[in-house]
């Protein structure tokens, strides 16, 4: 998670609170043919809910993706107790010469993601 | 409505070390009022999402889960009878949409393949709805009452 051009970005925003949702852990797997779940990169949010550099265009490939948020840790990080223990999004990748943003919008009670670019 | 089917969980448990489980109630989804309810919307279209398949498991004291209830939607985007105050304890759930193959029968291509929604229940003699706002290239869901 260097800090390089990524086909693939993130972005977590605590919207209970009205800002980033920083030094949330995330994990990015990608799906083998065998079915197996093989992880690619793991860290935490920045100061700003980003992860830059999770994939380099080389890694990236067509195929099913699970990104996984730690949601309950990081809720209990803010002293409350949110609904949801883990936030994974699975989603499939037909094109990968695109970019794709798959972002987090997230509170305590309630979450929502899109497609972005 | 076609929901009617309930693994029978007991044969279907992993580890032999595990206690007998009590027999659960058969969960036909029969309309009688459960703690637990969802409901599908498919917001690109503007309408309820019917015959999405549906699973809801619960999380064993032994990190397994546990099938609960299976199913479809039914024309209004709903599940009812998921499960009985009984069967309602504590703990981690996953409800598990089927949304790739329902993007299929729709004609279009999903983002999503499938959408688990992972939700701690502490307290469970409150009512929880954990509905889908589902679009081919966005969803949103939140805890409901």
């Amino acid at each position: 998670m260097s800090g390089q051009y990524s086909p693939l970005t993130t972005h977590v925003l605590d919207t209970a609170q009205g800002k980033p949702a920083s030094n949330l852990e995330i994990n990015l797997y990608y799906q083998t043919k065998d079915k197996q779940w093989q992880q690619l990169a793991s860290g935490k949010t920045n100061a700003d809910g980003r992860c830059p550099g999770l994939l380099t265009q080389e890694q990236f490939k067509p195929g099913i993706y699970k990104i996984s948020f730690e949601t309950g840790e990081y809720h209990k990080s803010q002293g409350v107790q949110g609904f949801y223990p883990f936030v994974p999004i699975f989603f499939e990748i037909i094109d990968p010469n695109q970019h794709y943003h798959v972002p987090l919008l997230l509170s305590p009670f309630g979450y929502s993601t899109y497609r972005g670019s």
